[in-house]
């Protein structure tokens, strides 16, 4: 369990301090001549396939999103912003990106509640935690087409869910829960968060043992309670992981899908029709421009949630 | 769901649990009570109706319930996975596909990594940021397949491969680039003093010396590329080609008279299977990998 790989990675300040002399030379030496051509030789591999199949193809998309691009003609037009007027139109543009919005932070809310809570009942490391982290763990492994099958499975008229309900109440239950708008929508975003969430207790496990054991002591010889104790110091503390868990969750499910084609397929109606099932819609139809515009749409979505947000946790960080 | 962020690497471990231990103690069988039974509707009822129900005839199976098949139907129902799912196909597509896939974005990650840790090129900051964005920016897909179609590697496992190695690669080098800026260079100048050539202190000295950071890697992309289902959706044409997860959704709608839950499910459980065996073999080092810190680098 601990030998080769408990990563108690070395400081960088400690290796400056010790190795600064060695390394500056080695540096040094890395700079003169041929050898800084044989390490750019190394890294290009990578280089090119990140060019190629992530920046090319994001850049072209920009573009394309204003063009009139199908799959009947081998012209690629400019025509302005008809693809997003046409799309907003058809009443597609803006329910999607809402549609979108609220999944994604149903979504993170429940991950990270779930995995929050999770996180507090586990921290330490003993045999009975250990059995606790490694079953909320399994769901992570399994496809989110295959969480979104066992769920609708769950969650059907005559389902296991419902069946729990009936028992409870008096008078019979029955719900179609991903048959109605609102509770289909919140029902994909759970599903989601369900198969996620292992992952996420293990980001906040990890930074909750990384606290240092001081503060906490200091925080219980000032008297300060559990509860107390999770907010002052726990809370704060964890704002790296909160960063990381928070950004990535809410980014993620930006570009869902699996859970909705394997659940509610956008419907009823269009309630839970993400941008990222638009999109495939519109490339189904042949009509790749428009599908492109609602591509960039998840990009934009992204650079304008991800970025403030990054900018403001990350401050966070630097006054915990 | 990968990298980003740092969470505070140094005091890890042994740190919270001393206090209140003794009072945490006393409260022990409170907390497995109520742990329990978060986790029986969590994990074990869902699996459970997986389980079961993918034993049931589909008859039994359409109204999905937590008993115990009155006929069993297992035989019948894994047959038609493997006959009518192409199982089997996927199983190895998705194989031909996990495996490149996984070396690949270790490998040249951690040669990436370790150039852009160790360089003060600009060109190579500028490729080591957008790798970095490349984690958080979405994939555009449809430009893709253009491009792949252009390069008449469209529908092909070549392509699909590729794309997925471009894409999941900048996770690897942001994560081990980080962890090789913590790796003092000394290594590496006393290999090279003794007479290695870079490869060879990449081989023998960075690699080994990447191991933790590169094992809890390559089980997030294990992961992520055995469920790959956005991609596939677009990139594979066809059944020849069809890896397990999309498989699993053509078997799902193939049905003429909506879901036969029971065949779906066996299909589910078989598609799982191969990574919940091998997390089953390997759960202590997973659980250990990403507990102390290997996700968030």
């Amino acid at each position: 369990m601990s030998s080769s790989h408990a990563m108690t990675r070395p400081s960088a300040d400690a290796a400056a301090l010790v190795h600064s002399p060695a390394g500056s030379g080695a540096r040094a030496a890395a700079r003169r001549g041929g050898r800084r051509l044989y390490r750019l030789w190394f890294a290009l591999p990578a280089i090119l396939l990140v060019a190629f199949f992530f920046a090319v193809p994001f850049l072209a998309n920009g573009v394309l999103s204003f063009t009139r691009w199908t799959g009947f003609s081998d012209e690629i037009r400019f025509n302005g912003l008809n693809n997003f007027r046409s799309l907003h139109q058809l009443g597609i543009l803006g329910h999607a990106t809402f549609v979108t919005v609220a999944f994604a932070v149903v979504t993170m809310l429940g991950q990270n509640v779930a995995g929050l809570a999770l996180a507090k009942a586990l921290a330490r490391s003993d045999r009975a935690n250990s059995v606790f982290r490694t079953v909320f763990f399994v769901p992570v492994l399994i496809s989110p087409l295959a969480a979104g099958y066992i769920w609708a499975a769950l969650l059907a008229d005559d389902g296991p869910v419902n069946a729990t309900i009936a028992a409870l109440v008096p008078g019979g239950f029955t719900y179609e829960w991903l048959g109605h708008p609102v509770t289909a929508l919140v029902a994909v975003g759970l599903i989601d968060a369900w198969k996620w969430s292992g992952l996420v207790t293990l980001v906040y496990i990890s930074g909750l043992n990384g606290i240092p054991r001081t503060v906490l002591e200091a925080s219980v010889l000032d008297g300060a309670n559990a509860w107390r104790r999770f907010r002052s110091v726990e809370v704060p503390m964890l704002a790296p992981a909160f960063t990381f868990n928070i950004v990535l969750t809410l980014v993620g499910s930006f570009s869902a899908l699996d859970v909705i084609f394997a659940t509610t397929k956008g419907g009823p109606g269009d309630a839970t029709t993400v941008l990222n099932v638009a999109v495939f819609s519109q490339y189904g139809q042949g009509l790749f421009g428009t599908s492109s515009a609602l591509s960039f749409m998840i990009a934009l979505l992204v650079i304008v949630v991800a970025v403030p947000l990054i900018w403001y946790l990350r401050k966070r960080e630097v006054h915990a | 769901m990968t990298a980003v962020a740092s969470v505070p690497a140094g005091t890890t471990r042994a740190a919270a649990p001393a206090v209140g231990a003794r009072r945490r103690r006393r409260r022990f069988p409170w907390k497995y009570t109520i742990l329990t039974l978060v986790a029986l509707p969590w994990v074990v009822l869902p699996f459970w109706v997986l389980l079961v129900n993918s034993f049931k005839t589909s008859r039994e199976a359409e109204s999905p319930s937590v008993s115990l098949p009155k006929t069993w139907a297992v035989v019948d129902n894994y047959r038609a996975v493997l006959d009518q799912g192409h199982y089997l196909l996927g199983l190895r597509n998705s194989l031909f596909v996990a495996v490149p896939v996984v070396v690949l974005t270790l490998l040249l990650g951690a040669m990436a990594a370790w150039t852009f840790a160790r360089t003060s090129s600009r060109t190579l900051r500028f490729w080591y940021y957008v790798m970095a964005l490349s984690i958080i920016l979405p994939p555009a897909i449809v430009p893709t397949v253009y491009m792949l179609t252009k390069t008449g590697l469209t529908g092909s496992l070549a392509g699909y491969v590729l794309t997925l190695v471009g894409t999941r690669v900048g996770v690897i080098v942001f994560l081990t680039t980080g962890y090789v800026r913590g790796l003092a260079p000394d290594y590496e100048a006393a290999a090279q003093i003794d007479g290695a050539n870079k490869l060879q202190v990449f081989w023998h000295i960075i690699l080994p010396l990447l191991r933790p950071v590169l094992f809890t890697s390559a089980v997030m992309t294990v992961i992520n590329v055995w469920n790959d289902f956005l991609f596939a959706l677009y990139m594979i044409k066809g059944s020849t080609n069809a890896t397990l997860p999309l498989t699993l959704y053509n078997f799902a709608n193939s049905g003429m008279y909506g879901v036969n839950w029971n065949l779906v499910f066996a299909h589910v459980i078989l598609t799982s299977l191969p990574l919940v065996v091998a997390y089953v073999v390997l759960q202590r080092r997973i659980m250990s990998g990403l507990t102390d810190g290997g996700v968030t680098g």
